[in-house]
């Protein structure tokens, strides 16, 4: 559905993107993941063909990027990118028609799209009074009012609370399962843990490592991860290094990674003679790969 | 009234008061092209691109529309034709009430519109220029057309015939081109000059309306050159 190979994109002397390559199959959910200025946003803007790239090919649905494969885009950005003081039908008819949809595919196409977004009860309300969760949810209604055949979600859910992200998640989800191919960036680990089939993570412009899930967990060498509080740091991390245990800190948590797994009184058996307030198992996570492979490799 | 040596704004104003004796008729037809051109097109035609520019930036929805298969160029052609269009309505209406009141404009009609077109392409293309340079947010609009256009405005004879201005503004009239419009168009729909007559006006107004345009398309550019890497 996307291919990507070496692409490139500087500003001046600053280098965006060195290389990237990847390749997304249809009905996929990507997730690129990437700190702030990782290129992440440029990439989508290349591929909206907002940005011309230096070098490299982008192909999508087998088509070489070009004005014409905007129509195969949706794009949902980072902002709720929304006229006001038209109606949610109208924002939606006005996109519809610059994407040359006839009256009749129109009327059609806004009446799906605000039923799979659940906002046809706020056909006629302006799209100003609607909440943050609901204007996103009116966002993605756009995206995919052209019928595309990419969705790009650019951190679709910064900026909402709770409740109005994990409607964007079950939007997102219902799309997956229709077989909509999706690119989705976002800061949030547990969403593209929850969401994506594959995912990349991107540093100053160059793809580190991508894969599953599963297939990143290979980037620790760790089947657990010891979560522990104590006063004696120093002792704990020379007590771990001894039993061959990685130390990593996780904010302020100070943590042990164990190449197996072992039961918790096995553990504090290991650190017998430290004085541990706490002690915590956690399975790999994203986070914690994300940590590994943006800070040490 | 061509010259006045000495300058009284009291007295010059009174001896015009006293002194000019003008029909309903030709008073509506004398107060076409600065109405025109000074206050309707002025505010229509450059508030209005303006106020388009930094409303659609700020909402952002610039970054969605140039996503979509519309391209820079019809945007910009389109705002220029929508303002275009409100220009042409504005004219229409402003030389109806005038013929309603029995109003005569003796010829070069075709001149005169000409003269209508320059200014409102003066006008958009200023306004791409402000929207796109200067004006960052919504509440930037009304005071950089206050402080850029009232002051051009109050020179060019829109509201006080410039003959009563000291020479010094007379002098700096000349490089006013809302000045310029207003000659050009008076000068052509009530005197009906011809376009020998009017050509210092009408070649400054060419001038200053392809810099506009052409400052108006480049600022444009700039602008979207920002957005697309938003």
């Amino acid at each position: 559905m996307l291919k990507i190979e070496n692409l490139c994109k500087s500003y001046g002397q600053r280098v965006v993107l060195q290389r990237l390559t990847l390749t997304i199959s249809p009905g996929e959910v990507y997730g690129l993941l990437g700190a702030n200025g990782a290129g992440k946003t440029t990439t989508i803007n290349i591929l909206c063909h907002l940005l011309r790239s230096d070098s490299g090919t982008v192909t999508i649905h087998n088509q070489p990027l070009s004005e014409e494969t905007k129509s195969l885009i949706g794009l949902v950005s980072q902002e709720n990118l929304l006229y006001g003081s038209l109606t949610c039908a109208e924002n939606l008819d006005f996109f519809a028609r610059l994407h040359g949809l006839s009256r009749l595919q129109r009327r059609e196409r806004v009446q799906v799209c605000l039923d799979a977004v659940g906002l046809s009860d706020r056909a006629r309300s302006p799209a100003e009074s609607l909440s943050g969760g609901m204007q996103r949810r009116l966002s993605i209604a756009i995206a995919l009012v052209h019928h595309p055949k990419l969705l790009i979600l650019d951190e679709p859910t910064t900026g909402l609370d709770l409740e109005a992200r994990i409607e964007i998640w079950r939007l997102i989800r219902q799309l997956q399962s229709q077989g909509m191919t999706i690119l989705l960036t976002t800061h949030l680990l547990d969403e593209a843990e929850r969401l994506c089939d594959r995912l990349g993570i991107l540093k100053e412009g160059c793809l580190l490592v991508e894969g599953s899930l599963n297939q990143l967990r290979q980037c620790i060498q760790a089947q657990e991860i010891v979560i522990v509080q104590t006063s004696d740091e120093a002792g704990a991390i020379a007590r771990a290094k001894s039993l061959g245990f990685l130390d990593r800190r996780y904010g302020d948590d100070l943590a042990f990674w164990l190449p197996e797994a072992l039961e918790l009184k096995e553990i504090i058996s290991k650190f017998d003679g430290i004085a541990l307030e706490s002690i915590a198992r956690q399975p790999v996570r994203l986070e914690h790969i994300y940590n590994e492979v943006l800070n040490f490799k | 009234m061509g010259s006045l040596p000495s300058f009284d704004f009291g007295n010059q104003w009174a001896d015009l008061v006293g002194a000019i004796s003008l029909s309903i008729a030709d008073a509506f037809a004398q107060s076409v092209p600065p109405c025109l051109v000074g206050t309707a097109l002025f505010f229509s035609c450059l508030g209005g691109p303006i106020a388009t520019i930094v409303a659609e930036r700020e909402q952002r929805t610039l970054k969605r529309l140039l996503a979509s298969p519309l391209r820079g160029t019809s945007y910009f052609l389109g705002i220029f034709l929508a303002y275009g269009a409100i220009g042409i309505g504005q004219t229409i209406l402003v030389y109806s009430i005038a013929a309603f009141a029995n109003a005569e404009f003796p010829e070069a009609t075709w001149l005169a519109l000409l003269i209508v077109f320059l200014s409102m392409s003066a006008y958009v293309g200023s306004g791409f220029c402000i929207g796109a340079n200067l004006a960052r947010r919504t509440e930037d609009v009304n005071a950089l057309i206050a402080a850029l256009g009232v002051p051009l405005l109050l020179l060019s004879g829109a509201f006080i015939p410039i003959e009563f201005f000291p020479k010094v503004l007379r002098d700096i009239a000349q490089f006013n081109p809302i000045y310029h419009m207003i000659q050009a168009l008076s000068k052509a729909s009530i005197l009906g000059q011809n376009f020998a007559e009017i050509a210092p006006h009408f070649w400054f107004l060419v001038g200053f309306a392809g810099l506009m345009v052409v400052g108006g398309w480049l600022s444009y550019r700039q602008m979207l050159t920002t957005q697309r890497r938003r």
